[in-house]
């Protein structure tokens, strides 16, 4: 007979190689494109299709931050609650630098439903408002927080015409473009995980930065950029 | 308890072992995290918010320091594996929490398993603190069992 505890560590071990080789390729890859940003990072393609997004800030700054991003990512949260201000605060506010989110909804099923209800209230003028919204409520992953009635309460106390909204919601309106951001994140930006940023200046010079970095680093590469 | 802590560090290479499993854990472990930051250049941050996931992991590190160096001593004692899986399952149980949250390891378990790796892997971020504790916790046991049988074995053995 064999001896269960053996197998045990067996198993435990076999468990901690998979982890660590998981961990290990993951990172591995996110180093390299990070190093090698995608050659297309600032073509003109994707300026392109860029152009469409919702802007923050001046459409005509020097540096233009790209955030890739999922409505129910905590490290998306902790950035937007930390980073974001000072960046808004001393870039955007400044008119140096502005914001993009390209959505990359992975995490959850009500992840799509939250990027499509931000673009439905862009169509009534509130996208940034909307997406704040979401980021300040934020709960945990498909806990009901962003659910197609917590997506219609936020839309209602930020005053949208509820009707308009559902019907945005109801028809899959934007269900193309966010299925475009998921496209774009990872084969334009080579995201493989939120928050992903990739900082471009007009002359075309670009920065990826994977994680929910502090400001010094957002700092750094922008200033750099400018 | 304490001169069995004296006998198994007296010998500096288990020091130098508990120091190496430290650092082979806590540095991973900071990464995935995302507490520490090699690219583009390298950033140590901790946001308020995460100060208890910190907290977490530089214990569970250390306990896994003291777990497995303790049992590598008593395997050698008493040539008996038997606490070193005890001590190997309690630090890959916190190794794995909050390992997903929203990094690539969540993007590979997803995009290979589909709904059941999105549910395990919000799993595993949402329980990411209970989940440390209960591996803080099986690895202070295993220290607490261990010390134990050294001291026992000890006094027979000397």
């Amino acid at each position: 007979m064999v001896d269960a505890k053996k197998l045990g560590v067996a198993g435990a071990a076999i468990v901690l190689v998979t982890l660590v080789a998981v961990f290990a390729t993951s990172y591995m890859s996110d180093f390299e494109t990070a190093r090698n940003p995608s050659p297309n990072t600032a073509d003109e393609s994707q300026a392109v299709e860029l152009k469409h997004a919702p802007v923050l800030g001046s459409k005509t700054a020097t540096v233009t931050i790209v955030e890739v991003g999922d409505y129910q990512c905590h490290m998306c949260k902790l950035w937007f609650e930390e980073t974001r201000p000072l960046i808004i605060e001393n870039y955007i506010e400044t008119g140096k630098a502005n914001l993009v989110f390209v959505d990359m909804p992975f995490l959850g099923s009500d992840s799509t439903p939250a990027s499509e209800a931000t673009y439905c209230a862009g169509d009534q003028g509130k996208y940034w408002e909307y997406h704040s919204m979401l980021f300040t409520y934020q709960e945990e992953i498909d806990d009901g927080w962003a659910s197609a009635n917590r997506l219609q309460a936020f839309a209602f106390n930020l005053g949208l015409d509820i009707e308009q909204f559902d019907k945005c919601m109801r028809t899959d309106d934007h269900r193309a473009q966010v299925n475009s951001n998921m496209q774009m994140s990872k084969k334009q930006f080579g995201a493989n995980s939120t928050p992903t940023f990739v900082i471009v200046n007009t002359s075309g010079e670009s920065q990826k930065i994977i994680g929910a970095h502090p400001y010094s680093t957002f700092e750094k590469i922008i200033d750099s950029l400018l | 308890m304490n001169n069995t802590f004296g006998i198994v560090y007296s010998n500096p290479s288990y020091i130098l072992i508990s120091i190496g499993i430290f650092f082979i854990l806590f540095i991973p472990l900071i990464t995935i995290s995302e507490f520490l930051f090699f690219e583009p250049f390298l950033v140590f941050s901790i946001y308020p918010e995460t100060t208890l996931s910190f907290s977490l992991i530089v214990t569970l590190s250390i306990f896994s320091s003291f777990a497995v160096s303790l049992n590598i001593y008593r395997v050698k004692l008493i040539k008996q594996t038997k606490k070193i899986g005890s001590s190997i399952i309690g630090t890959v149980i916190g190794a794995s929490a909050g390992a997903c949250s929203c990094g690539p390891i969540a993007f590979s378990v997803i995009a290979t398993f589909g709904t059941a790796g999105s549910i395990a892997s919000s799993f595993l971020t949402v329980y990411e603190i209970p989940i440390r504790l209960i591996s803080i916790g099986i690895l202070i046991l295993v220290i607490f069992v261990t010390i134990k049988s050294l001291s026992r074995e000890c006094k027979v053995k000397f």
